[in-house]
């Protein structure tokens, strides 16, 4: 399916947004957002749209062990944060393992300075990944000529045999992701950035493909991790 | 007359400095998002998943999750009532699925159309005080003068869509609680997205242009 279409697009993206798409449908749609900008942008339309109408419904007062409760599993995984870097001893309080699915891109980003420091791009896991216990990101960072592009799991990625993770660059231009190439399971991987394979690119992503990589140029499998940047 | 529009936007100012400073790892900023946005987006869980216990774990997760990825929120891209909104949503309906798989709903009326064993479950039929999806619909345009694109839309298609909306049915929940064939309840559905959609856009535009 094309889903750069985009009255397609937008079309789903209603649905979803109203509620009227449950189960599976969902869940594939919320693990197509990070690498479909058309997609992205139908959704995002109709939440300004739709969620407004949320205001008309009275507010109720949750219960103060709530906040109680959510206070104390910040506390478990506290972390000071002064830097980009340090911020990672927050995510290695997850555990080990990525498995597959979809929602936050959670995104460090500096952006480049005189000097030009390193772009840190932290890919989230998405999905049903990002539920599944010990899910872990996957640090990438852009050296500051923006020449190679170094990928770190924060934990070794157990993926399954026969499988591979392939890494992309979503354009912000819907013109569909570009293969930065495939990434060595359990370590980091150093990726020679030919010309300007970033230019206009926003997000990064990684999808489950077939060993060797997409056989169609596109992501075929599931969208696993993302993070958004800006350079 | 977009004053609930104008609302939002004004407290998403606020909140979107909360949610910058909660993003470098600021507790009390998140303390202060917590107390002004809570009560919204418990009031929006409630009134898609009905079960008080697990609403308060949700609304536990929401925020949970709005922590880790506040850094990820871009004010250029979303209002942060409407992404907070957004994954609060997104919380419910999943857990209304997950639901499913625990005897402790009643069989409504197993209307039946064949296909799509996802939209044929079960619904819970609203029985309480609180203002049923309709009354919450024409609130809302009241106060974002969609009052005039409603009254294009047929009294079914805007039933189907605030059914859908607020309580976050399926199309076999609306089809079921509306008592007509599937096909009917997605097309009224999408018709009324449809006229919805043309009728804010054009509304936004002459918003633009007259100022």
């Amino acid at each position: 399916m094309d889903y750069g279409k985009s009255d397609l697009a937008d079309a789903l993206a209603a649905e979803y947004v109203l509620g009227t798409m449950h189960g599976g449908a969902r869940r594939r749609f919320e693990a197509l957002l990070p690498a479909h900008v058309a997609l992205r942008r139908a959704t995002a339309a109709w939440q300004e749209r739709l969620l407004p109408l949320t205001a008309a419904i009275d507010p109720v007062e949750p219960p103060g062990e709530v906040w109680r409760k959510i206070s104390d599993r910040l506390d478990r995984r506290k972390s000071v944060v002064t830097g980009a870097w340090q911020r990672l001893s927050f995510w290695r309080g997850f555990a080990a393992l990525a498995s597959v699915a979809a929602i936050g891109l959670a995104v460090l980003l500096a952006s480049p300075r005189p000097g030009a420091p390193p772009i840190v791009v932290v890919l989230a896991p998405t999905g049903a990944a990002a539920s599944a216990p010990g899910a872990a990101p996957i640090v990438a960072s852009i050296s500051g000529d923006g020449a190679t592009l170094v990928t770190r799991p924060i934990v070794p990625v157990a993926a399954q045999p026969n499988l591979a993770l392939e890494l992309w660059a979503v354009p912000t231009d819907g013109t569909g992701p570009r293969s930065l190439g495939v990434l060595p399971t359990g370590a980091g991987a150093t990726v020679a950035l030919r010309g300007k394979v970033l230019a206009g690119v926003d997000t990064l992503a990684v999808s489950v493909e077939p060993p060797g990589g997409s056989p169609t140029g596109k992501p075929t499998g599931p969208i696993v991790y993302a993070g958004k940047f800006s350079l | 007359m977009v004053k609930a529009t104008a609302d939002w936007s004004e407290r998403s100012h606020d909140l979107s400095r909360l949610l910058a400073r909660a993003g470098l790892g600021d507790r009390a900023a998140f303390a202060t998002l917590y107390e002004r946005t809570s009560s919204h987006l418990f009031a929006v869980v409630l009134r898609i998943n009905r079960d008080r216990a697990q609403a308060e774990d949700i609304l536990q997760e929401v925020y949970v999750n709005v922590w880790r990825a506040a850094s990820s929120f871009d004010a250029a891209q979303s209002q942060p009532l409407t992404w907070l909104t957004s994954i609060a949503r997104n919380r419910a309906i999943d857990s209304l699925r997950r639901q499913q798989t625990q005897p402790r709903m009643r069989a409504a009326s197993a209307f039946a159309d064949g296909g799509e064993s996802e939209d044929d479950d079960v619904y819970e039929t609203v029985a309480d005080d609180a203002p049923g999806p309709l009354e919450l619909l024409s609130r809302a345009a009241d106060a974002r003068s969609l009052a005039a694109c409603m009254d294009q839309l047929a009294a079914t298609q805007r039933q189907s869509l605030a059914l859908a909306f607020f309580q976050g049915l399926s199309h076999g929940e609306v089809a079921a609680q509306m008592r007509q064939p599937l096909g009917t309840i997605k097309s009224w559905v999408r018709r009324a997205l449809v006229a919805l959609k043309s009728c804010l856009d054009t509304a936004v535009q002459r918003d633009s242009s007259g100022r």
